[in-house]
């Protein structure tokens, strides 16, 4: 059985999976990102985590903002609680030590401190200011060992913060546990703000980049979704029930309903009925079957509007709770804030039904959309093991014409069922139309048939009469001259 | 011309209150954690001394407690300087002669040392 070292958790949402379950117990870390890119807080927030849990915390500056500056900006964040200054976390300034002494008398300094405060967290902020102050690289890896080993001693964690950027043969680089890099890069007109943790001794981190937010609340890191989902976290036990589609008809289509598990795609223009086949879908929530509505463009109030309008029961579920709405407004996303919090929606309640609507909003939010096709895999194959049957919708550009663009180059391959809705204009009306494209290891009706709309929302009616072109949305009668 | 000694961690805020008593005609002795501070203070004697409360080593209230508790310093003021402990320093009246909330202006610093160097304030 391999060993597992003790680990301190962060206290940051998030961070705690990427670092492979926290910080080891007594080893240390640099924590380095230009000015801006919140160290600071980072540092505090895991501080102020271990007051919470009855740890004593150390922090020591440099050449840093005064303290009361930095307690007015902590102020601001819900972690901070200042009733804990001077008694479970101090804040003391060695600066003048440092520039008086040399670096030994810091070490030694820090070392008495430690033992007097009983700290178990060592915040060291300035680094580099430390570094300025030796005379050789040697100086340097000879502080930094000196203030580890003697955090370690006591069992003391410690983060130096430093604004330089450490690389992989510094001296600073060679000595320390991990290295923890913070960005906040503009990416075309927006900020991103992205945590890496570039080295981690012993551990089995998550490499590459994870993107992070500061709010009021603090730090929120979101774990890349390929990355954390790798493979499912539960097992997938595929088992070849049917889940009833909850609109009148599609069923017979499908050879019996929904695959169990399986995610669908229900692709099509504006205005096609994609959400009304979800709304049927999700009005089907129960106890046993408890339902979610993931989407982009409607909130609650006026989602529930349109179920009302088009006399699909949501009301029902919503009170029982056997339904939520959770809107994430088409603004500035995170691709790893919203495949997180999705997933966390979808344990929290069992969740057995879900709409995705839509798709593009996940695009949209995509900072690298190279990396969509690994993300979707990551988030349908979770999905999916946990048991959820998915439709997700997908907004085709054009309401008319023979192009169709699904998402992604490789998207038949992870998902398992196509519908394809489509306005079709025929003799001179314009019908909606539904066809089922593909049903994974299944049989399926490959017909199109014409929707309606009855008194309780979109249903399969019947057959489109024969035609040509009705995948395009200009079809014509059997017999008749094509209409160009 | 009285002594004024200066416990405080944080060079900056160290210097800046130095300056200040210096122009109000002060001579002025920092230290940069308390053991450094006692130590001046038993050495040098001073009129007055202006502490903040975190410090490395030894704190602010460490620092008066030592002194309340050594005849041969207990009788002088001490001026507790603070952003988040000065309700420490309050409920502590026997030990503090006064509370400096941070932030503070020149004029309430002089004033308030002035009165106490002087006897003024009890």
């Amino acid at each position: 059985m391999t060993y597992q070292p003790p680990r301190l958790s962060t206290g940051i949402p998030g961070l705690d999976t990427v670092l492979a379950g926290g910080l080891i117990e007594g080893a240390s870390y640099i924590v380095q990102g230009h000015p801006g890119a919140g160290k600071t807080i980072f540092s505090n927030h895991i501080a102020f985590t271990c007051v919470a849990s009855g740890r004593k915390v150390l922090y020591v500056t440099l050449l840093a903002e005064t303290h009361e500056r930095l307690f007015q900006a902590l102020s601001t964040l819900d972690f901070f609680d200042r009733s804990q200054l001077g008694t479970n976390v101090s804040y003391v300034s060695v600066f003048q030590t440092l520039r008086d002494e040399g670096l030994s008398a810091v070490v030694n300094l820090i070392r008495l401190e430690i033992a007097r405060q009983g700290a178990t967290l060592l915040v060291f902020d300035g680094l580099l200011n430390a570094r300025d102050r030796g005379d050789s690289n040697l100086d340097v890896k000879t502080f930094i060992a000196e203030v580890q080993s003697q955090a370690a001693f006591v069992g003391c964690t410690v983060l130096f913060l430093t604004s330089t950027r450490v690389v992989e043969d510094s001296p600073e680089h060679t000595m320390v546990d991990g290295v923890i890099e913070l960005h906040n890069e503009t990416v075309g007109v927006r900020a991103v703000r992205r945590l890496q943790v570039r080295k981690s001794r012993g551990s089995a981190s998550l490499d590459g980049y994870h993107q992070f937010e500061i709010t009021g609340t603090g730090v929120t890191v979101y774990p890349r979704l390929e990355a954390a989902f790798a493979y499912s976290s539960v097992p997938d036990l595929h088992d070849a029930q049917t889940v009833p589609s909850g609109t009148e008809g599609l069923d017979a289509l499908l050879s019996g309903g929904l695959p169990e598990s399986s995610v669908t795609l229900a692709f099509g223009p504006s205005g096609c009925g994609k959400t009304s086949l979800g709304l049927n879908f999700l009005s089907l929530a129960s106890a046993e079957q408890p339902a979610l509505h993931f989407g982009f463009y409607e909130n609650a109030a006026r989602l529930r509007s349109k179920a009302r309008a088009l006399g699909v029961d949501l009301e029902t579920p919503l009170a029982s709770g056997a339904l939520e709405i959770v809107w994430n407004p088409m603004t500035e996303n995170l691709l790893d804030k919203l495949g997180n919090r999705l997933i966390e929606a979808v344990r929290a309640r069992g969740v057995k039904r879900l709409l995705i609507d839509g798709l593009g909003g996940f695009e949209r939010a995509a900072v690298h959309p190279s990396r969509l096709v690994e993300f979707f895999a990551a988030l349908t194959n979770e999905l999916r093991a946990s048991g959820v049957t998915t439709i997700a919708t997908w907004e085709l550009r054009d309401l008319f014409g023979p192009t169709v663009t699904v998402p992604g180059s490789e998207i038949s391959s992870l998902l398992d069922n196509l519908v394809m809705l489509r306005h079709v204009e025929l003799g001179s009306r314009y019908k909606r139309t539904i066809t089922v494209l593909k049903v994974r290891d299944r049989a399926f009706e490959p017909v199109v048939h014409e929707m309606k709309f009855g008194a309780k929302g979109l249903a399969i009616a019947h057959p489109l009469e024969p035609a040509t072109g009705a995948a395009t949305g200009v079809a014509s009668s059997v017999g008749d001259r094509a209409v160009t | 011309m009285p002594l004024v000694v200066i416990a405080e961690d944080e060079f900056l805020l160290a210097d800046m209150l130095a300056m200040m008593l210096e122009d109000a005609g002060y001579e002025v002795a920092t230290a940069a954690h308390g053991k450094a501070a006692l130590a001046l203070v038993r050495q040098r004697r001073p009129q007055l001394v202006i502490t903040d409360f975190m410090m490395p080593l030894m704190t602010g209230l460490e620092l008066a407690q030592t002194m309340r508790a050594d005849d041969s310093l207990a009788t002088i003021p001490i001026i507790l300087v603070s952003g988040a402990q000065g309700s420490v320093g309050r409920s502590h009246p026997d030990i503090f002669d006064k509370v400096l909330d941070k932030p503070y202006s020149e004029a309430t610093l002089i004033r308030t040392v002035n009165a106490l160097v002087s006897g003024d304030e009890t």
